[in-house]
This record gives C-alpha cells, structure tokens and sequence, in this order.
C-alpha cells in the first residue's frame, strides 16, 4: 500500500493564523523534495479540536483512506489524547498518527511572523519525517485474577479482607502470629468472628509470604509455615495488601532509661491490656497506684519522627486512673501535644480538669520509677511516683525489610512501607498491584487502619475488575535477542523490575506487561539491543534530523 | 430508573476529583456539583504543598484534565444542590446551575474579554488582594479555562448599561452568550459524597491580633497567594500595596484554636512551609514560628520541621494563646505573647502570618438541612458514631471525604474519598 499523509493545520482561532502564515505553510509542505513520491492531503482547519473539527478530521481521514496523519496544532499536553481518540475511532492506527505543536513552540514565542512560519514548516516537515517510520501498535488484553493477598491479622488486614471479599473475589489473609487480631486492644466487636465466618476469605495464621512473582492482575504467589517452612501453600492473587503493623520501639536500648522488668516502669500497650482485661491498672504488688507519671515521646528523637497516636491515649490512659480512683496524682511529662483528631482537644481539656499536670520536657531520665527532668526552661524537677508508664515510638514492625523485597516494594526512610505519591496516592505502594495501609505504612489509629483499609479496597475495585481484562502499556522495550550479550547492565537499572534474565539463552528479557517504557534501559544497554516502541532510533532520527537543520 | 449506577459528588477539591476518577474508572456516571466556576479546591491556592514542596499545579492540573476530559464525569461548576429526595439506591436531586454567560465549548480561554471590561471588583479568590473585571477567571490556569460573568456586576446583566457589550466584541469566537439561563437539573443518583472542604476562621475576631487594622498582618490563604506565582504579585513577597519586601516576619500558629475548639491538624506544617518559603525567597530575613504545640500527622512531618526550625525559622513557644498582642511600635509590629516561664515578651516584625484554624465550609449548614445529614458539636458532617471506620454519613447512601469532616491534609482527604468510593462500589455491588 503506497502512503498517503494527511497533514491538518490547526489555526486554533487567531492563536495559530494570527502568527503565522498558514497559507505558506500549507503551499511549502506541497512543495517539499523529500516527500515528492509521498501522495499528501494539506488542509487547515478553525478550530481542529471542536466537535466539528473532530469530526471533519474523523471524515477525512476515512474518506481519503490516510494511511498517517500529521496534526499541526497545539501542544500534545492539550490535544494529543484528543486526536487520538479520533484516530480510534477509525481505521487508522493511533500510533501512526504525530501531533506537531507550532502553538507554543512557533506562533506564542516568535513575534516575527516569517521566522515563526519558518520554524512551523520545519516542525511540521520533522513530524512528517517521523510518522513515515512509526509502526501500528495494538493493545493487548490480559486476564487477571481478582482475588487479594492480604498479609497482616491485625485491624487493618481484616477490615481488608471484609471489604474486598464478595461473590467474585476471595481474599487470602495470612498472619504470622497464632491468631488474628494484631496490637489493638480494644477491636470493634465482631472483627474477628466475621473474618472467620466469612466463606470468601480464607485465614492462614502462623504464616509468611515465601516468595511473590507477577505483576497486577497476576501475582503468584507462596506462603510458607512458620513452624514448618518445608510446608508451603502456592496460590494466585490479583493483588496484595501490605498490614504488617507497627512495634514498639525498645525503650531499653536509651541509655538514660535504666530500669528492669521488676520495676513498676511499664509501656503503655500493657497499661491498655491490663485495663481492658481487669478494668484497673495496677502494680507488681497488685497494689493500686496513686502516682503515676506518664512519659511521652520515649525514643521520638531516636526515630526521627513524631508517632502522630500516642498523646491521644495517654490521654485516655489518664483517663482510665482517674477513674480507677479520682485521687490519684498523675503527671505528664511531655514534648508537645500532638492533638490531631478533632475531637482531643475537648478531651484533653476535661481531663485537665480533673487535676492532671502536663509539664514539659526537653531532656529526662527514667531510673526506675524515678525521673529526672529538665523542662523547656531549663528549671530541672524530679518526680517520684509508685508508677511510670512509656509512650515508647511507634516503628515498622520486624521483617518489613525483608517483606519490601520479597514484594519489591520501597521502604520510607522511616523504616515504614513508602506511598508511590504520598500525597495523591497514599494507600498505593510504589508497584502497581500492592497496597500499604495501617501502621504498616506510619502511625495510625484504629480508624486511620480502617479507612486506610478501605481506601485501598477501593483501588482494588476499581483497577481490578473481575471479568475485566487489563490492558497493559504498549509504548514498551524489546530485547533483540540477536544482540543482547547478556551483561544484565538493564536489570540494573530497570526501576520497575521489567527485566529478568533468561538463563537458558543467556539474554535479558523485557516482561511487557511491567515495563513502562521509561527508556532507562535503552540507554544502558552497551550492545544497543534495546529499543522502546513508538521512541525507536530511527524515528528519533528522522525528527530530530530535520527539526535541528 | 434510568441508569442505576449514577454517584453524585458534592465539592471538587482533592477528595472529590480522586473519588470522581476512581468512580469513572469503575464505569460510573459521576455528577461532579461544585459551586465555584472552577474545579480543583482549595490546594490551588498554594504555589507548593508540604512536605515535598511539590507544586501544587503539577501535583492537581493534570488530575483536573483528566476530570474535564473524561467522558462519563459531568462537571457541573457554579451548581448547588437545592433538593433531594429518595433513600440510597435511589436519590432524586435538584441542582441549580447558574448561568456563567460564556459558552464552555466555543470558549478557548484566550482572555481577550476581560481586558476591555470596564467594571473593575475585588477578586475574592485572590484573597482581594488583587481586582478582577466583571467577566474574570479567578486566577491565571483556572480549570475550566473559561471566564464566568458576574451577572449582579455586569453593566448590562445588571440593567445599568444595556449597551454594554465590550466583552461581546472582544470575543473573536462569540463565546460570550448572554442568553444563557440559570437552570434546574434534575438527577438520579444511587449515591452521595460531600467532598465540600473548609474554610478559614474569620480572624477579624480577634481583635488583639490587628488584622484589618494593620496591613501588615496576613491570613494564611493571604500568604498562600503572594507566595504564588500566578498570584497577585507573581510570587514576589511585597508588603501589602507596596513593592518592599519584610525584613522580619512572625508566624503565628494555632490563631482560632480556643474559639474552634480543637487542633486544625495542619497549620504547624503550613506554617513551616511559610517559613521555609520566605527563607528561600529573603534569605536575610528573620523569621519567627511562634506555636504552643506542634502537631505532626505524617511519618515524613518531623524531619520537614526539624529542618525548617534547624535552617529556616526560630521556634518560640507561647503558654498562653489569648494573651498574644499585636501592635505598632516604631514603624513595625509588636508581637507580644506570654514564654513558658509564663512571662511577657515581644518581638518587632514587619509581617505577620496569622495561622488561622479550618472550619466547616460556609455552605454546609443549608446543604446539611438539604441532605438531611448530621453534623458533629464543630460543625462538620459526622460519621455515622456506629460505623466505626466507614465514611458513611447517619443517612444511609451518602458518604462524606476530606475536609468537610474534619482538619486533615491531602492525603488524609484522599484516603477518606478512597475509602467511599470502596463503600458506593460495595453498596452497588449488593
Ligand atoms: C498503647 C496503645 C493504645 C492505643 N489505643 C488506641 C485507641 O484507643 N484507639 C485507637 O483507635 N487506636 C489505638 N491505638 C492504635 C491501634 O493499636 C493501632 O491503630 C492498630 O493496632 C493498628 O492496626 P494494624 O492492623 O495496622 O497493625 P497491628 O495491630 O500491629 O497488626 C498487624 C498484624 O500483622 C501481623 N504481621 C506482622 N508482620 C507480618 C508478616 N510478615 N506476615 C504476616 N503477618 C504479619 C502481626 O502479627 C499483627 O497481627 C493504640 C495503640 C497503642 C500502642
Ligand atoms: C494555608 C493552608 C495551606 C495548606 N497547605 C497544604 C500543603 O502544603 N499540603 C497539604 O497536604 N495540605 C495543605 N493544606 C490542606 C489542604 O488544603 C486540604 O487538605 C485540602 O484542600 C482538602 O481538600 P478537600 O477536597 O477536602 O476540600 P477543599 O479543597 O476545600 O475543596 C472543597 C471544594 O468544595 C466546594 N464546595 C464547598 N461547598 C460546596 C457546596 N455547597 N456545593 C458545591 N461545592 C462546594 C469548594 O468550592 C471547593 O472547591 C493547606 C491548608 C491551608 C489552609
Ligand atoms: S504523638 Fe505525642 S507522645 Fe507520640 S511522639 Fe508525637 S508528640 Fe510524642
Ligand atoms: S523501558 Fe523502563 S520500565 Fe521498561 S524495561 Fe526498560 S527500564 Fe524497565
Ligand atoms: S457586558 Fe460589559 S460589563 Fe458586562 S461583562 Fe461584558 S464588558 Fe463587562
Ligand atoms: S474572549 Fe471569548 S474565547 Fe477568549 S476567553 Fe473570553 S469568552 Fe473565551
Ligand atoms: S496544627 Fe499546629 S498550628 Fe494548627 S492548631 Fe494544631 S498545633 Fe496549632
């Protein structure tokens, strides 16, 4: 088949005929030597992204039977999506289609007319030059499994696995531990029994993640026993959710907090579970306190971050004691109040109210149940009490190193999973398909956990439909086999883990379904055996050749 | 009903574009209501965002394309829902569309119209730091690009020059349509997210802080503008209706939180950015973040503070909110504020920042009577006390995200409208 290229110049109202002169350029693209053998179609247009222009370019590219079409108009920021959902709709691939943008690049930046229609037709003339060596590209379609991998037991996971779970998706949980449950101490009722007896989750308890391989939509995936790591489960899944929870940082490892176990020093977790088993917290002799000092931010500096919950319980601890009897004196020794949830301010006033101290700390140390301290002015105090309780820092519980590289995901330099985009994308890790939420991905309460946990149910609903195929990327690399050496220079440099080596031919291999065409590898490759489709040498060539004549 | 898989989102800031995409992409008809003529919330007010300093435009205007773009989201803009009826499944809602008077398809933006328009306002938008003409976008890289006329203002709209049509001739694609009617639409939707954000707190009540009185004392919105580059003085930190720049400038934290009632969760980051911004822009500036408490709600948010307070700002502690002062003395402020020995002392500054705390979004009384949902003691819509978790309002099938239910930052706004897109999805699905 002989080319035909149409070739549309947009005037865009005045912003394009105003300042350059589309007459010449229409007669100067007829003209050129290059394209003498080439049968072209040279039009302009009003307005090219209008419905009306949108489908005078539908007609004509149908009725002239363009077998590439070049649209000098504005920027492909603007429009490019727009031409290409034109092209779509008719027989002409979209991939041998080139948007030229003489706008920004000719008529908004040239002030004289001639030289801004100079550059036009050399821009135009560069498009053409490419899109003579673009090749017709097709979508492929995928299947992908719907079902979720959902590792963690605690609050988060399982409010996970609830939501997600349903008639056409079942969900796997894994937790390392005996039961479900996580650190929570007080779960909203009924969590884990509706776990249990849900038919379209399946619990896996004392048990990790042994190995992951896949992309979305098709993650394999193998879990091993803890107590047995010969005995393991191979299962498929869609996608995975990251719940692994937080740990307490080891208030031990400070030096200028000495004490030992039998001392009544006690962390705030087991002040919460001792309350919320016997409904009073209590000493090693059993006996009740009746002061007690509440030390916040314990290994905060050490961890570089503030743990965003923990004056907000030791608020509700405080309140608890009084409780337990309204005598006791409780004091507070803080960094600042960290109140972030609307409804602690009006807490910590009432509990104020009922004689708490807060007194203000910029350096203490814990020996026993006696704590020095220097406050923010510099005044230095002593407290005595038959009590202490630590609000130790929250961190990222044991494994999540390991667990980041079994699932190739990053870490945030907190030690906490990493968002892709912490600010747009939060629930989402930095590989399509698996999801970070909890205090696995920072400091959370229960119903940050919860509504992080259905965030990423949400995300799961709507990019992994069940039925649905997906579509992957079709701008990817290719491999030529014939040249790859099999250095493996591009596994390095892959950000995206697309690469494997294939040790049987000794070459790397492209997986297309993860590459994203970045083009890092491209570069890399000392044999030049790498190309990305759509951005091949031989089109960046004859582009760029002719735009910088 | 026609279509049973129609959600309507009330508010088109970062929780109601994400939950809107994400909708779309699941397949649905999205009604996107927003009552300004432009998408994108409050975040487009801010030049950069906290703690990546990202631009703010780089991280939203391709979200907001995406939006305009996007076939199965109907953007309503200058719209208010007025009535709704029916139970979740099935909602029947009136909205009000106002006219804009300019045609949103004919129209390319070029802003050949507002030059020649002789009527000359204050542009709210822009914290009124900057006029507007009576047909205006209210700031360059507005989404939709399209000017709105304001109809009470406009000389001929409002009858006091019938012959004025200056707008009308300027537009060489005859966008400008003054036939255009406020109309009423009537929708079926199967579910509701109020995504309507918050406000700032009105701090001319609080007189002990100057504001009104001395020019220069800013809002935080105030501030967020003039650090912006498509703002009133392109970026450039000039005192108010001046061309100097401050040599000192104090930031004021938590101003409002005793009258509201609770932290605003994000001001001590906000103000940290200030800092930092002014620092990076008047390298010889003093600064001063005056505070009583930091609030840090992300794993990330520490180390931000940690180095602005390192590098870019000294930190003064105050023990006593209400009895800061602000004055005049010898030509410059007079910061006064009780230290935590509890004894008075001041600072001279030529600027302040006032951090004043977030509030329920004006419209949310009048749209929580509309949709029948309850608000908490502050105002805000609550969550259902017995859905622990959920997102979901105490009427069943409307959900609520971001700010409307409380102080949060983006991605605190992004997780909650995450999570109602799981709960409409899962509701449908039933
Ligand atoms: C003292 C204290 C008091 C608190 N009080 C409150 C309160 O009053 N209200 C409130 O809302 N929040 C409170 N919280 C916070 C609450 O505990 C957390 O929000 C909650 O535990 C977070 O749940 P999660 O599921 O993210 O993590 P976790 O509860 O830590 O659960 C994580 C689970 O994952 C499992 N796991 C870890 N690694 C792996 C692995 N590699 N493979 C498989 N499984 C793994 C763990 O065993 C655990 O079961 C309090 C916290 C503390 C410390
Ligand atoms: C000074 C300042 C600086 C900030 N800087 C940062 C930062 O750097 N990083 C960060 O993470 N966060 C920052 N924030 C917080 C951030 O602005 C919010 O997290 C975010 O805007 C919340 O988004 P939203 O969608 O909930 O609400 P909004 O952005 O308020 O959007 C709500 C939308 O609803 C519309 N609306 C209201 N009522 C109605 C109605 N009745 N009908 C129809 N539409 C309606 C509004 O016009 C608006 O467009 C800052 C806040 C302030 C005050
Ligand atoms: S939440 Fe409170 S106790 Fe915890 S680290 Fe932050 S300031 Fe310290
Ligand atoms: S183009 Fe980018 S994503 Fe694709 S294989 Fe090469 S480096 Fe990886
Ligand atoms: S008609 Fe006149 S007053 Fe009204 S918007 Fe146009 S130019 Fe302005
Ligand atoms: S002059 Fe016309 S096309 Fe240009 S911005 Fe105004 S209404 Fe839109
Ligand atoms: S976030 Fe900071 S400045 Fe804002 S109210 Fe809370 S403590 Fe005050």
């Amino acid at each position: 088949m002989s080319e035909k290229i149409g070739i549309y110049v947009c005037e865009c109202g005045p912003n394009i005929a105003s300042k350059v002169d589309i007459e010449k350029i229409m007669d100067e693209i007829s003209k050129l030597e290059d394209f003498k053998d080439k049968e072209l179609v040279i039009k302009n247009h009003k307005l090219l992204c209008s419905n009306e222009g949108k489908e005078f370019l539908e007609k004509e590219i149908n009725e002239n039977k363009l077998t590439h079409l070049v649209c000098a108009a504005c920027s492909p920021r603007d429009h490019d999506t727009t031409f290409i959902n034109v092209c779509k709709k008719t027989q002409l691939n979209p991939y041998l289609y080139r948007i030229v943008n003489i706008r920004e690049h000719c008529a908004w930046i040239i002030p004289d007319k001639e030289e801004a229609t100079r550059k036009a037709i050399q821009y135009i003339h560069a498009g053409m030059n490419r899109v003579l060596y673009q090749d017709s590209l097709f979508e492929k379609e995928l299947d992908s499994n719907p079902d979720v991998l959902v590792i963690g037991g605690g609050i988060a996971g399982m409010e996970a696995a609830l939501n997600l779970a349903g008639e056409k998706r079942k969900v796997f949980l894994i937790e390392k531990e005996e039961n479900l449950s996580g650190k929570a101490v007080f779960l909203p009722e009924q969590k884990i029994s509706d776990v249990q007896k849900n038919k379209n989750i399946k619990v896996f308890t004392k048990t990790v993640l042994d190995k992951l391989i896949g992309f979305m939509g098709n993650f394999e995936v193998v879990l091993k026993s803890t107590e047995n790591p010969d005995e393991t489960t191979e299962l498929l899944a869609g996608a995975v959710v990251v719940a692994t929870g937080y740990e307490f940082f080891d208030s031990k490892k400070l030096p200028e907090f000495e004490f030992e176990d039998k001392d009544d020093v006690i962390n705030s977790l087991e002040a919460e579970r001792m309350f919320s088993e016997n409904k009073k917290i209590t000493l090693k002799n059993g006996k009740e306190p009746k002061t007690v000092t509440l030390v916040h931010c314990v290994g905060r500096k050490e961890v570089g971050f503030c743990s965003k919950i923990c004056c907000d319980y030791m608020l509700k601890i405080s309140n608890y004691l009084k409780e337990q009897s309204s005598s006791i004196k409780i004091t507070h020794l803080i960094k600042y109040l960290n109140l972030p949830y609307k409804n602690s301010q009006n807490f910590y006033n009432k509990i104020k109210e009922k004689g708490v101290e807060f007194i203000r700390y910029s350096d203490l140390s814990v020996n026993g149940t006696k704590v020095e301290y220097t406050d923010i002015n510099d005044k230095k105090g002593k407290l005595e009490s038959d009590l202490v309780i630590l609000a130790p820092a929250m961190i990222a519980s044991k494994g999540s190193q390991e667990l980041a590289e079994l699932l190739n995901i990053d870490l945030h330099e907190t030690g906490y999973f990493q968002e892709v985009h912490q600010k747009i994308n939060p629930v989402s890790s930095t590989t399509d398909g698996i999801f970070i939420i909890g205090s696995a991905r920072g400091p959370a309460n229960i119903i940050d956990a919860m509504q992080q946990a259905k965030a990423a149910t949400g995300k799961i609903f709507t990019q992994l439909i069940p039925g649905e195929k997906i579509i992957p990327e079709v701008m990817v690399s290719e491999i030529l086999e014939a040249y790859c050496t099999g250095c493996q220079t591009c596994l390095q440099v892959c950000g995206y883990d697309a690469i494997y080596f294939d040790d049987e031919r000794g070459i790397s291999v492209v997986n297309e379904a993860v590459c994203r065409g970045c083009g890092n590898c491209v570069g890399s490759c000392p044999s030049g055996s790498i190309r990305t489709k759509h951005f091949t040498n031989p089109q960046l060539y004859q582009e760029v050749k002719e735009a910088i004549r | 009903m026609d279509n049973p898989e129609n959600v309507l989102i009330i508010g088109s800031g970062v929780a109601g574009m994400e939950a809107s995409l994400m909708l779309s992409k699941a397949g649905k008809k999205v009604y996107l209501v927003e009552n300004l003529p432009i998408i994108g919330g409050k975040i487009i007010k801010n030049e950069e965002s906290f703690p990546n300093m990202d631009c703010s435009t780089c991280l939203v205007a391709p979200i907001q394309q995406e939006i305009l773009q996007d076939a199965n989201i109907e953007v309503l803009t200058l719209s208010t829902v007025e009535k709704v009826t029916g139970k979740q499944g099935d909602f029947k809602v009136t909205v009000r569309k106002k006219a804009r008077y300019v045609n949103l398809e004919a129209c390319l933006g070029c802003g050949m119209c507002y030059p020649v328009c002789p009527v000359v306002l204050k542009n709210e938008w822009e914290e009124n730091l900057m006029d507007k003409k009576a047909v205006y976008v209210p700031c360059s890289g507005s989404l939709p690009n399209v000017p709105v006329v304001d109809a009470s203002e406009c000389l001929f709209l409002n009858g006091k020059d019938k012959s004025c049509n200056k707008c009308v001739e300027a537009c060489m694609f005859g966008a400008m349509d003054f036939s255009q009617k406020d109309e009423e639409l009537k929708l079926d939707v199967t579910g509701i997210i109020v995504a309507t954000g918050f406000e700032l707190f009105n701090v001319q009540e609080l007189e002990n802080l100057g504001y009104g009185k001395y020019p220069g004392v800013y809002t935080a919105f105030e501030f967020e503008r003039l650090f912006a580059s498509n703002g009133p003085t392109e970026g450039k930190l000039f005192l108010r209706d001046s061309e100097k720049t401050p040599d000192s400038v104090a930031i004021v934290h938590c101003v409002g939180r005793d009258e509201v009632g609770y932290c605003s969760n994000i001001c001590c980051m906000s103000s940290s950015k200030h800092a930092r911004f002014i620092k990076h822009n008047l390298h010889d500036a003093k600064i001063y973040n005056i505070y009583s408490d930091i609030c840090l709600t992300d794993k990330s948010y520490q180390k931000f503070y940690d180095e602005t307070k390192s590098h870019d700002s000294e930190f003064i502690f105050q023990s006593d909110r209400k009895k800061m002062n602000i004055s005049k003395k010898d030509g410059k402020l007079e910061v006064s504020y009780f230290n935590g020995k509890e004894t008075k002392e001041s600072i001279l500054v030529e600027m302040v920042i006032l951090a004043n705390a977030l509030r329920p979004s004006d419209t949310i009384e009048e749209l929580s009577k509309t949709l029948e949902i309850k608000r908490d003691s502050f105002g805000f819509i609550e969550i259902e006390p017995s859905k622990i978790g959920s997102v979901e309002t105490s009427r069943p099938g409307i959900f609520v995200a971001g700010c409307a239910e409380g102080p949060k930052d983006i991605q605190g706004s992004v997780i909650q409208s995450e999570a109602a897109v799981a709960e409409i999805l899962s509701m449908l699905d039933r």
